[in-house]
């Protein structure tokens, strides 16, 4: 008896609690891999968003070169756990972040996150016909019911149901996060006020549309040709899942009015045949749930208007190439995207003309600027760039740290890693397999996280000289920018590389009648370079290692090459067309003149990289990798890039692990015994054989050591990588010459904390002055740091009557007057006045709004 | 007479021999021609299915325009001077290389006959977007590169569950009505859940809660430096996956297995031996064992081929690098020879292994005859 009872008991327990476990919340998905492009959005009336609650550690001076931790180890965690395994301690910080649904648990579970720009959401319209092809009126066809579905959808609303208010309402296509809205900003708050949620307004204007385009309404359907108006809304039901109630919500909006709506859940692949594949005229699709992502801070969208609306559009997807905007647009979006402009002045009226009528063309309307959440566990510094995440920015691994102490162990946990071979030059392009590679690479320049701009890592200083007329701007001190009317291009200038003899083509030669430039750069290494910089293997850095990176550039793009590669020509006819020369001015110390039609409107952002960097400006490596890499695939046993290795049936090449490492270490023996000097006909007049053989000694040394070919100039080096397992330890280089603390500064973002204090009521006809107080971390920001505070006044009807500058006070005071003949403007009512702190320190601007009363 | 007669026993034995071998050649042949065909026919709807009947290729080309697009906008960003129809003409240039890279340039009818034919001849090429986890793109390596980790997780897992499920049930059999038996019955709708169910429950108690037993992986992070300590710890990150897939269906095995052996425990013969007063054990090996081995070796034998398939939810859930995984991962990727190379080791294995059940049948058991022949 007492067996049968303990039977059923025993069972019942199990049963129990198997419902409990079922009763759990959901398990969240992954996040997708991130791609690119760029959004805006409009903050609330409220202080933006702080990535995270970490204290910044007061640093004191330090004697640690390299890295502030002894080491980092990577490994992969689901998404699905990464919250839990922080909780649990078995992880410190999961890199690759988290998406907005994942928000509330972090809060509840007091887990401190950075934040980085995430996907943004948009509708995309349909906008042919006004009848496709069968007859089926086409109602996006209409600008003006494209324009009207702004006011049609609430995006305060979905920020709070979907996104757990961790996103931010959107409604252009520049980002919200970007310096272009910090300089827009006042624009940016005026027509967002215009275009804020107003379901009667959407439905008057959407109405009196349907009617002029046949349509009638019957029984509170729309109907054509005695047809109901049936829209096809294709909801991707992939991705991070938002875009199902999204799109659903979306759909209820459009039945609101009358329209009857075919919600068609598909995956990515399922719906880009669809969106993408299809021509529109067909009319498979009336509405698409598109969202974009901006893993780069762009500090110039320019081109953004006719990237995400016009026909122009180098995006080439036939939606874009349908769609038939207003003239003026056209020709300010080709203009802008063309930087057809003379001042900076001058692009900030056009940008500012180009968001307003971006909204009245609205191709695509922009719902919510999508976050990304990076959690880790209390105590640990790390640094999240407002585009790219902790994973994605160059400056982690000079910041990330324990708070209290120096040294240490930080679990790195991520999506995946090596996920596909790792080399130089056309290797892994994937998020978390850079993530590793930034914590052991060197550059010339660090780009801020905060601002986009660079900062000298290597570089000791640059001068650009600019074409004048062309609008480009200096912040930064390091950099020294001047005008000249004419840039010529000196005739013995590198200009490109026959590939036959092995040395660089004059100026002269490839420009007989010779040529001018828009830019020339010229760039200063400080003169201990070659002493104090090292690679991991303890190799000093060259001359030559530059050269080699130069050289690069040309020979994997020309035929004769014996490493050619097809898969680089795009990109090579690209740079060749903006190219026009190089010269090594000297040695020592090291000197660079450089001559290009690309610009930036950032003096800072203008100049080149010539660090031996190679595929996206992320990967590093010293001539003696690349001499033997080169070999193995001339030797037809290995290629750097996918295409050339499946063409040719050969494994890729990989300086971490895999087949590559044996046939690498064969020619690497074979450089040592045959003292190779790779492209000796120039690599010789700055290499010696004994010099040749010396690196190849550190490496194979290294390699053996170690394991894999690997090494960088980082604050940290690869110790060991284990691909099956996948796993990799980078540790501390010592060797390193830079302090640890040099980028101390940059651990936390400075977002302007801003108060607002005035009367609380203001007599019509009387001065009135309000005070902004504007500090970071509880001190009075500096003035210098500001670029400017813009205030937007509404009246009680809520319409902006006057925008303006605040005066600076002092540090961390502004003074707001209002004339007598504002407040004489202002009706007797409850009127609101918004200010907006733009610092030069961060791009992310902080709003903050008080409103007052105004009687006679 | 009596030699005429030896003669023509001889004679009928020689004639009996060559029938019988000529019955066995002739099933062989008809066997063999059936399976192989039935392998092709296998293989080539898998290449259709994975492929959508061509469909995929539609997908692909707009997912790489997709991609394409953005990875210009981010190679052109900050970038003034840079006009618009040369990011359209590097997105065309760069889209047509990858076109060309993915085979899109041919068409599928084309490509579809050639992968058959390649699989057939177990020439798996490479893979068009995945590669193995050191950096290969053969399809081979990807594969053998997860057979281990598969083999140890699958194969602990159900050959443990096999062998103690038919022993536990060879003894309830003979058990009938007793506290064990009824417990097991009790238990065997526990089963209904599946492993990573079980699995996500044991990582919240023993991981998250007691944090004595790792959240996933196959190994350590750090890897450990020596070969033992190695070997300690992929054993620790095997407790909960192998125990997920053990726990999921250990009581309805045993309760399979165990009404199985219930009806040849219930026949004449075996009460005939208990009569007898033969040992258990004899009974159990000679009377219930030996009339079931047919079955046995059946469900042996296809459970040994199918950890080729590995688990993959559960090996996703514990993050465990499986065959299941990158099966599961190269048809999202729409990746078709890691599909198909899979799919025709499998294949193969499943062929082979039906073809020789016939003739171990006829080993284990003396009333079956190769090709039905008397």
């Amino acid at each position: 008896m007492f067996k049968k009872s303990f039977s059923y008991a025993f069972a019942l327990l199990i049963v129990a609690s198997m419902v409990l476990a079922a009763c759990q919340p959901a398990q969240t998905t992954p996040t997708e891999a991130p791609p690119v492009v760029e959004p805006t959005a409009v903050p609330p009336t409220a202080v933006p968003e702080v990535p995270t609650e970490v204290p910044t550690p007061e640093v004191v001076q330090t004697t640690r070169k390299g890295g502030w931790l002894d080491e980092i180890v990577f490994s992969v965690v689901g998404a699905d756990s990464a919250l839990t395994q922080i909780e649990a301690g078995a992880i410190d910080i999961y890199a690759n972040g988290l998406s907005s649904s994942d928000l509330v648990a972090m809060n509840d579970a007091g887990i401190p996150y950075e934040t980085a720009s995430g996907l943004y959401y948009d509708m995309l319209y349909n906008p042919a016909g006004p009848e496709f092809s069968d007859g089926r009126l086409n109602p996006f066809s209409s600008r003006k019911i494209r324009e009207a579905t702004n006011w049609l959808f609430d995006r305060d609303y979905l920020n709070q149901e979907i996104y757990a208010g961790g996103a931010l309402p959107k409604y252009f296509a520049i980002t919200t996060q970007f310096p272009d809205y910090a300089d827009l900003a006042d624009v940016a708050r005026k027509l967002e006020s215009f275009y804020a949620y107003d379901f009667d307004k959407a439905k008057e204007v959407i109405d009196a549309e349907m009617e002029a385009l046949g349509a009638t309404l019957v029984d509170g359907k729309w109907t054509y040709n005695d047809t109901p108006v049936t829209l096809i809304l294709v909801i991707r039901n992939d991705s991070d899942r938002t875009r199902i109630p999204m799109g659903e919500y979306v759909a209820s909006q459009f039945e609101a009015l009358g329209f009857t709506v075919d919600r068609q859940l598909k995956t990515g692949g399922e719906a880009s045949p669809i969106w993408i594949g299809s021509d529109p005229i067909e009319g498979q699709w009336h509405v698409y749930t598109a969202a974009w992502s901006a893993t780069v801070l762009d500090r110039d969208q320019s081109n953004i208007f006719q990237e995400m609306y016009l026909n122009s559009s180098a995006q080439g997807i036939p939606a874009f190439l349908d769609n038939v905007s207003d003239p003026e647009f056209k020709e300010l979006g080709d203009r802008l995207a063309s930087a057809d402009f003379s001042t900076v002045e001058e692009r900030h009226d056009m940008m500012a003309r180009a968001l307003e009528l971006s909204l009245q063309d609205s191709l695509q309307v922009f719902l919510i600027d999508g976050k990304q959440y990076v959690p880790h566990v209390e105590g640990l510094v790390a640094t999240a760039d407002l585009a790219a995440g902790v994973e994605g920015s160059q400056i982690y691994p000079h910041t990330m740290r324990w708070a209290d102490q120096e040294g240490g162990t930080v679990r790195w946990a991520t999506q995946d890693l090596f996920a596909e071979p790792w080399n130089p030059v056309a290797g892994s392009n994937w998020s978390f397999d850079k993530g590793v590679i930034r914590a052991v690479t060197g550059n010339d320049v660090v780009y801020d996280p905060f601002t986009g701009l660079v900062w000298p890592l290597r570089l000791e200083s640059a001068d650009v000289v600019i074409k004048e007329g062309l609008p480009v701007a200096k912040t930064l001190d390091w950099v020294n920018l001047s005008f000249e009317p004419e840039i010529a291009v000196p005739g013995d200038v590198w200009a490109d590389w026959d590939a036959t003899a092995q040395t660089f083509i004059t100026a002269e030669t490839r420009f007989p009648e010779g040529t001018t430039a828009n830019a020339k750069i010229t760039m200063h290494y400080p003169a201990d370079l070659f002493e104090t910089v090292k690679w991991h293997d303890g190799s000093n850095v060259s001359v030559a290692d530059f050269v080699m990176a130069m050289i690069m550039t040309f020979d994997r793009s020309k035929p004769e090459s014996a490493i050619y590669d097809e898969q680089s020509v795009p990109t090579f006819d690209v740079f060749m067309s903006q190219f026009k020369g190089m010269k090594i001015v000297s040695t020592d110390p090291l000197v660079v003149d450089y001559y290009t039609d690309t610009y930036s409107l950032d003096a800072e952002l203008t100049i080149p990289l010539i660090w031996p960097v190679y595929a996206n400006n992320v990967e590093e490596s010293d001539w003696g990798f690349i001499a033997i890499a080169n070999a193995a695939e001339a030797g037809g046993e290995l290629a750097y890039s996918v295409d050339k290795a499946l063409a040719q049936e050969v494994e890729q090449t990989s300086y971490i692990g895999g087949p590559s490492l044996e046939i690498l270490a064969k020619y690497l023996d074979t450089a040592i015994a045959e003292q190779t000097i790779p492209y000796a006909p120039t690599l010789g007049e700055y290499l010696t054989a004994e010099e040749a053989v010396a690196r190849y000694e550190a490496l194979k040394a290294w390699y053996g050591e170690h394991g894999h070919f690997k090494i960088g100039t980082g604050p940290y080096f690869i110790d060991q990588a284990f691909l099956t397992e996948k796993t990799a330890t980078v540790k501390q280089f010592a060797d390193y010459p830079d302090l640890a603390d040099r980028w101390a500064g940059w651990s936390t973002p400075k977002l302007a904390a801003v108060e607002l204090d005035g009367p609380g009521q203001v007599k019509i006809g009387e001065e009135a002055t309000f005070d902004v107080f504007i500090t970071f971390n509880d001190e009075p920001y500096a003035t210098d740091e500001i670029k400017m505070v813009k205030f937007l006044l509404y009246n009680a009807s809520n319409e902006i009557v006057k925008v303006a500058e605040a005066v600076a006070v002092e540090d961390g005071q502004f003074s707001i007057v209002l004339d007598a003949a504002t407040t004489s403007a202002l009706a007797a009512g409850s009127n609101k006045l918004e200010v907006a702190v733009v610092p030069l320190t961060v791009s992310q601007p902080t709003f903050v709004s008080i409103e007052f009363v105004t009687a006679q | 007479m009596e030699q005429e007669t030896q003669a023509g026993v001889l004679s009928v034995k020689k004639k009996g021999t060559t029938s019988a071998v000529s019955r066995v050649a002739r099933f062989m042949g008809v066997r063999a021609i059936t399976l192989f065909f039935t392998v092709v026919i296998g293989i080539y709807t898998t290449i259709m299915i994975a492929n959508m009947g061509g469909y995929v290729d539609e997908i692909k080309r707009n997912d790489i325009r997709e991609r394409v697009n953005m990875q210009v906008a981010q190679m052109t960003a900050n970038k003034s001077g840079i006009t618009t129809e040369q990011r359209r003409e590097l997105a065309d240039s760069m889209v047509a290389l990858e076109v060309k890279r993915q085979g899109l340039d041919t068409p599928f009818a084309i490509r579809s006959v050639r992968y058959l034919a390649d699989s057939l001849r177990l020439e798996l090429g490479r893979a068009t977007n995945m590669v193995s986890d050191n950096g290969s793109r053969e399809v081979r390596n990807i594969i053998l590169e997860r057979l281990p980790a598969t083999l140890l997780l699958m194969g602990t897992s159900q050959l443990f569950l096999f062998f103690f499920s038919v022993l536990i049930a060879l003894t309830l059999s003979r058990a009938y009505g007793s506290f064990w038996d009824k417990m097991v019955i009790t238990l065997s709708p526990t089963s209904a859940a599946p492993p990573w169910f079980y699995g996500i429950f044991f990582i919240l108690i023993f991981a998250a809660i007691f944090r004595i037993l790792p959240f996933g992986g196959m190994v350590t992070a750090p890897v450990p430096d020596n070969t033992f300590g190695y070997i300690l710890d992929v054993l620790k990150h095997l407790i909960l996956p192998a125990g997920s897939l053990i726990i999921s269906s250990l009581f309805l095995s045993i309760y399979n297995w165990r009404t199985f052996f219930l009806i040849y425990s219930s026949e004449d013969y075996v009460d005939m031996a208990k009569a007898k007063g033969l040992p258990s054990r004899d009974i159990e090996r000679r009377y219930i064992l030996r009339p079931t081995l047919p079955t046995i070796i059946t469900n042996f034998a296809l459970l040994v081929i199918g950890l080729w398939t590995g688990a993959t939810i559960t090996e996703t859930v514990f993050l465990w690098p499986g065959l299941g995984r990158t099966i599961f991962r190269a048809i999202g990727l729409f990746d078709t020879p890691v599909i198909v190379g899979s799919t025709i080791i499998y294949a193969y294995l499943l062929a082979i292994t039906v073809f020789l059940l016939d003739f171990v049948y006829v080993l284990v058991d003396p009333r079956v005859k190769v090709g039905g022949g008397k």
